[in-house]
């Protein structure tokens, strides 16, 4: 019963991690650029789920609102702050995007408030039981919209046009535009469904704690990163799989190592011990 | 001088070390390090335990800089491994684990942090002008590795290892030198850090510290040691002197950080010296 | 844009322009004032604890007001000097080098967390100022000297109420832990360990989460196997409602006490239903009749948007201790406040009558207990003992 309720805890957050982690693989596999500024995009995708439901008093209407904002804005990242600094080394606009990280997280908080925002519905409340096990409806619901979102891109990616040309423009730039598919449509199509999956994984995240407060993005931004270098750079069944595993490990691992590290010293720890010792990652997909 | 005049030139003292050994590492040799929070803080550690224990101020002074710099050492072979963008993150991860470790172990002071650090017996001046001294040392030192063969060195490899390695350069060896000197320096700082504060807990040496550290060498221009000692002082008077950054920070420096990097990537320096050329050919 | 308009070779623009500001600044610090009393206030205004800070400026400055309007202390206005120092020791160093020497302040109240108290109380003791800790909880701070002192309950003695009202008021005996690991939770904890067994009280298991979790999932499960009559935990009401959202969602029914810094409305709001039925302990009481807490209340929510919570009613009481020290003083001397401080007999605060300081400044006063019905703090009980829970003495 213990371990089954941990194993669900690891679940529900790995499925989180992932929804957050696939943008910021998806950007750097496409750009090769490290964009940290993803967690500030997880934030405001936070925001406004909870600020439009709250107004609205309709769950769904905020999470309609957030898929339409935050890939407006991760569009805007793009195409105001990279898309300059991408003839520069990689570094550069990885300062960037820190720098970005670090004044939307003061904007959230002066705009918003220190105190945090809560959702008024009580959806954030209801429980199942099966068997002496208890499921949040939101757990369900992470497990679901991760499963509902990683089958469709799948399918996006194999079955329809664009999402093939989008797969090739990643693995071989110079040979999908010459079939005709427009590199910089494929970038901002990149960054709009990363900061749309992002948005989702923050509404979630906001109805799992119901809070969201500015620093919000920060904890997962950090784990975001060790998941994918975990998974591979650049690959999604990657970054899915070590978001599951980092899930799990914490869940599992925290009550033992919590007593000498801190929490999420840990996920940064395993970042360091395997690019020191594999930086391609389980997967091997891109090298670091 | 008012105890707050010596405290905020004690300060920026202190940040100019920090910045200038940041940009040796960072600037010259061109590996990006979002971590150097966690060498001042070793420093600034290994201090007040020395102090705590012996009370000895030349000790503790050692002690800082041999600490800082055999963790960035130890940080440094990191960057041997991994390209510049991956470097800082590791540098970012160093900066975690540094203060994760440090909250959890009570010889270190756990949460409540080492305080009742013994005086240095100079008094705030005393400890003011240690600083200052320590800080122009450090520039002349800057300075005097950028004009000899090892700032050379130290380019070549942060500017292209291949070409590098054609010279007979030893890129290896120069980035752990890199990072040995720099951290060594904010090792040094950390010990300036706590003669000031006399009181020292791990939060001080976080992240974002780390973050506004970077946007003084970047606002400053990297690589350029004037340019970032500039930035160092006036980012440090700037929150001073105008009441509405002190209350928006982040924003501030976040928002500098990001402008400076998007519009004038070489920083005040390429700036002034872009206005210098200007100058002379009117 | 910069490249065209400075063309100093030699001087960075950017540094004459800091200069500049510094100097305009001193000159106009150093302007004659008119006779006000001072009074320092130090508060994280911006940063992780910046909820805190903006509730003690607030509460401060209302409480100026308050005692403004009503004529001032010894004919004279106060006014409040307030600086942010972010709740970080260099800062609450420079910041208080800055009340002495640029303000010549000779009285301080303390409104930040425990890191800025603990760096500030030596500057301050150096230099002879009164310094009241509204809510800074390092012991340190009142072995500064003695010109410190508190006016929260330290966080042992804290546990150690909390002890006796599990142990005893409650009668549960069989606790599961959950600390949060920082000084503030881990010195509350470690108070109520200490005494547990005093009072029949057998831990099952201590589990610790730092300040930045909001997903327990983990401790849920342990504490659910763990299977304890009442659960413990230390904690803000941002990691207290999450947390005791998700013990209840985990279908944990026990009772649940959290401490002191659960106390806030944002924590019902969290938590939702599940905030029913969890005891705070040190929460301050809002029933009491009094009109002046009555008349705090709703001025205060004015103010701020939100309910006040511990911190604003305590740097509010803070504020007004001053002032009474002042007036009981005769003088706003400090050596003679800190007299007439020292000697404070029953001072009504918001949170009830303050008996008086030990001899090392701390709060010799009963520990009030809520409980939550229907969405509101009511109270729950007194933890009138001061022996089971008495603060150390010089």
């Amino acid at each position: 019963m213990y371990y089954i309720d941990l194993a669900v805890t690891g679940v529900s957050i790995g499925c989180m991690y992932a929804m957050m982690s696939v943008g910021l693989t998806l950007v750097y596999g496409l750009l090769r650029i490290l964009h940290v500024a993803h967690a500030a995009v997880f934030a405001l995708g936070a925001y406004v789920v909870v600020l439009v439901a709250n107004a609205t008093g309709s769950l769904a209407v905020g999470f309609l609102a957030a898929i339409i904002v935050t890939p407006l804005f991760g569009m805007a990242i793009y195409r105001l702050l990279y898309e300059p600094l991408l003839k520069y080394r990689p570094d550069v606009p990885m300062i960037a995007s820190v720098g970005l990280l670090v004044l939307m997280q003061d904007a959230f908080r002066i705009v918003f408030g220190e105190q945090g925002i809560t959702f008024r519905s009580t959806f954030a409340f209801t429980t199942y039981n099966f068997a002496g096990i208890t499921v949040s409806a939101v757990q369900i619901a992470i497990v679901v919209t991760a499963a509902a979102i990683f089958a469709g891109l799948h399918l996006f990616t194999t079955r329809t046009r664009i999402g093939v040309g989008w797969r090739a423009t990643v693995s071989k730039p110079q040979i999908a535009a010459s079939f005709g598919i427009d590199p910089i449509k494929v970038r901002y199509l990149n960054f709009a469904i990363g900061s749309a999956l992002a948005a989702v994984a923050g509404g979630l995240v906001a109805l799992l704690n119901n809070l969201v407060d500015p620093g919000i993005g920060f904890v997962v931004s950090y784990k975001a990163l060790a998941i994918i270098v975990l998974g591979g750079l650049g690959s999604v069944r990657g970054t899915l799989v070590a978001s599951l595993v980092l899930g799990l490990v914490e869940a599992y691992g925290t009550i033992f190592i919590g007593a000498w590290l801190d929490r999420d010293a840990i996920a940064f720890l395993a970042l360091i011990v395997l690019l020191m010792v594999r930086p391609q990652g389980f997967t091997g997909a891109r090298t670091a | 001088m008012s105890a707050y005049e010596i405290s905020i030139v004690s300060v920026i003292g202190i940040n100019v070390i920090l910045a200038v050994s940041l940009n040796m590492i960072s600037g010259f040799c061109g590996q990006i390090s979002l971590g150097h929070g966690a060498f001042f803080g070793a420093g600034a550690y290994a201090t007040a335990l020395t102090m705590v224990g012996v009370g000895s101020v030349p000790l503790a002074i050692c002690a800082a800089i041999v600490t800082g710099s055999l963790l960035g050492i130890v940080v440094g072979f990191a960057s041997l491994r991994v390209r510049t963008d991956f470097l800082a993150v590791t540098t970012i991860g160093v900066n975690f684990l540094f203060i994760g470790f440090v909250r959890k172990q009570a010889w270190l002071g756990g949460e409540m942090g080492i305080s009742n650090v013994p005086a240095t017996g100079l008094g705030a001046s005393g400890n003011m002008i240690m600083t200052l001294l320590f800080a122009c040392a450090t520039i002349g030192l800057s300075f005097y590795i950028s004009r000899s063969w090892m700032g050379f060195a130290f380019r070549a490899v942060g500017e292209d290892e291949g070409a590098a390695a054609t010279l007979g350069i030893n890129s290896g060896a120069y980035k752990l030198a890199a990072f040995g000197i720099g951290t060594a320096l904010a090792g040094l700082a950390g010990a300036m850090y706590t003669f000031f504060t006399q009181f020292i807990t791990a939060d001080a040496f976080d992240f974002i510290f780390s973050v506004m550290l970077m946007a003084m060498v970047v606002i400053g221009g990297i690589g350029s040691t004037w340019g970032v000692v500039v930035a160092a002082v006036g980012l440090t008077l700037l929150p001073e002197a105008i009441r509405f950054v002190n209350d928006y920070r982040l924003l501030v420096f976040g928002g500098l950080l990001v402008l400076v990097i998007r519009l004038a990537p070489g920083g005040l320096a390429a700036m002034t010296r872009g206005a210098l050329l200007r100058v002379r050919r009117i | 844009m910069l490249k065209r308009s400075f063309h100093a070779p030699t001087l960075s623009a950017k540094v004459v322009l800091g200069l500049a500001s510094v100097v305009l600044l001193g000159a106009a610090t150093m302007m004659p004032a008119r006779a006000d009393i001072k009074i320092g206030f130090q508060a994280p205004l911006t940063g992780p604890s910046a909820t805190d800070g903006k509730s003690a400026q607030i509460a401060g400055q209302m409480a100026v007001e308050d005692i403004n309007s009503a004529g001032g202390v010894l004919g004279q206005k106060l006014e409040l000097v307030i600086y942010d120092d972010q709740a970080k020791s260099d800062q609450a160093i420079f910041t208080a080098n800055k009340l002495i020497g640029e303000d010549g302040v000779k009285l301080v109240v303390n409104g930040s967390y425990s890191a800025s108290g603990r760096a500030a109380a030596p500057i301050f003791q150096k230099a002879g100022v009164v310094m009241i800790s509204a809510y800074g909880v390092h012991p340190d701070i009142t072995r500064a000297g003695d010109f410190m002192f508190r006016l929260v309950h330290l966080g042992p003695p804290q546990g150690a109420a909390t002890a006796l009202y599990i142990g005893k008021t409650l009668g549960l005996k069989k606790v599961s832990t959950i600390t949060m690991d920082n000084d503030y939770g881990q010195a509350t904890m470690d108070g109520f360990l200490e005494a547990a067994s005093k009072y029949g009280i057998e831990v099952l298991s201590k589990y610790s989460y730092s300040l930045k979790d909001r997903q327990f999932g983990s401790i849920v499960a342990s504490v659910k196997r763990d299977n304890p009559d009442a659960i413990y935990a230390t904690g803000y009401f941002f990691t207290g409602g999450p947390l005791v959202a998700q013990l209840r969602a985990a279908g944990i029914t026990v009772p649940i006490i959290g401490s002191q810094a659960f106390d806030s409305e944002k924590f019902v709001e969290i938590a939702g239903p599940a905030a029913e039925g969890t005891y705070i302990v040190d929460s301050f009481d809002r029933d009491r009749k009094d009109e002046a807490l009555q008349k705090f209340f709703t001025e205060f929510k004015k103010r701020a948007g939100y309910a006040p919570e511990g911190v604003a009613a305590i740097t509010y009481s803070a504020v007004m201790l001053m002032a009474d020290g002042i007036k009981r003083a005769n003088s706003d001397d400090p050596a003679k406040v800190r007299d007439a401080l020292a000697a404070t007999k029953d001072f009504p605060t918001l949170e009830g009558s303050l008996n008086g300081f030990n001899s090392l400044h701390e709060i010799l006063m009963p520990i009030s207990v809520n409980v939550i019905k229907d969405g509101q703090f009511k109270p729950a009980g007194e933890i009138t003992d001061l022996s089971a829970f008495a603060p150390p003495e010089k």
